[in-house]
């Protein structure tokens, strides 16, 4: 497995197990009151550590343990995969926020908009690296 | 994924070319192992680039190196 692949694969497991505890522990009771938006905002801040965090030790490690493909360029199968990786990812993306202009129209609160801003982007973002780290096992 | 409707002997030539690594091939052509894997696996169809920069290493014509397979038509 390359190194951009490991990288992908941490990326993938950070951000499922940060957004998974914050759709979890996440008081959706509050949802619909403006102390929802400091409860997104307060949450969002170990997250967002606790994925720079990780994302740092782990790519520190990786290079380490292989300091030779660290170096190595980016090669046309990797911009392939990037790029259809981005292309599957825009679909979710598109249909988060299209949901969220018909919600607003609709009249929910601010923090139902920012949960779902977010949950469009951990999905387009898990879609992405999904069908990279996909293309990278079954061959593209 | 679907496989290219073409074959490679790169496995081979690499092997009579003093049993040259997946390595050593993608360093000299400009792709990274994994991409000389995936190609001789028949998991990625290299651009024309990189197809006639592999038959150069090896000294041979490109249709020496890829080969269509009739079946795949």
């Amino acid at each position: 497995m390359s190194f951009r692949e490991k990288i992908h694969w941490v990326t993938l497991v950070t951000m499922i197990l940060a957004f998974g505890w914050y759709f979890l522990v996440y008081p959706w009771r509050i949802v619909a009151s403006p102390a929802g938006v400091m409860a997104t905002a307060g949450m969002l801040v170990p997250v967002t550590i606790a994925i720079i965090v990780a994302m740092t030790v782990a790519t520190a490690f990786l290079a380490i343990r292989s300091p030779r493909e660290v170096h190595a360029r980016e090669d046309e199968r990797d911009r392939g995969i990037h790029m259809r990786g981005t292309h599957f990812g825009y679909y979710p993306l598109v249909v988060g926020i299209w949901i969220n202009i018909f919600l607003i129209f609709w009249g929910i609160g601010q923090a139902e908009q920012l949960n779902l801003m977010i949950a469009t982007l951990v999905v387009a973002e898990i879609v992405r690296i999904g069908t990279q780290l996909y293309l990278y096992r079954r061959g593209y | 994924m679907a496989k290219p409707p073409f074959s490679n002997d790169i496995r081979t030539l690499r092997f009579l070319a003093g049993e040259m690594t997946q390595g050593d091939l993608g360093d000299r052509v400009g792709v990274t192992r994994q991409t000389i894997a995936a190609i001789e696996q028949g998991k990625y169809s290299p651009s024309l680039e990189v197809a006639f920069r592999i038959a150069r290493v090896f000294g041979k014509p490109l249709e020496t190196v890829f080969q269509w397979d009739d079946a795949g038509d």
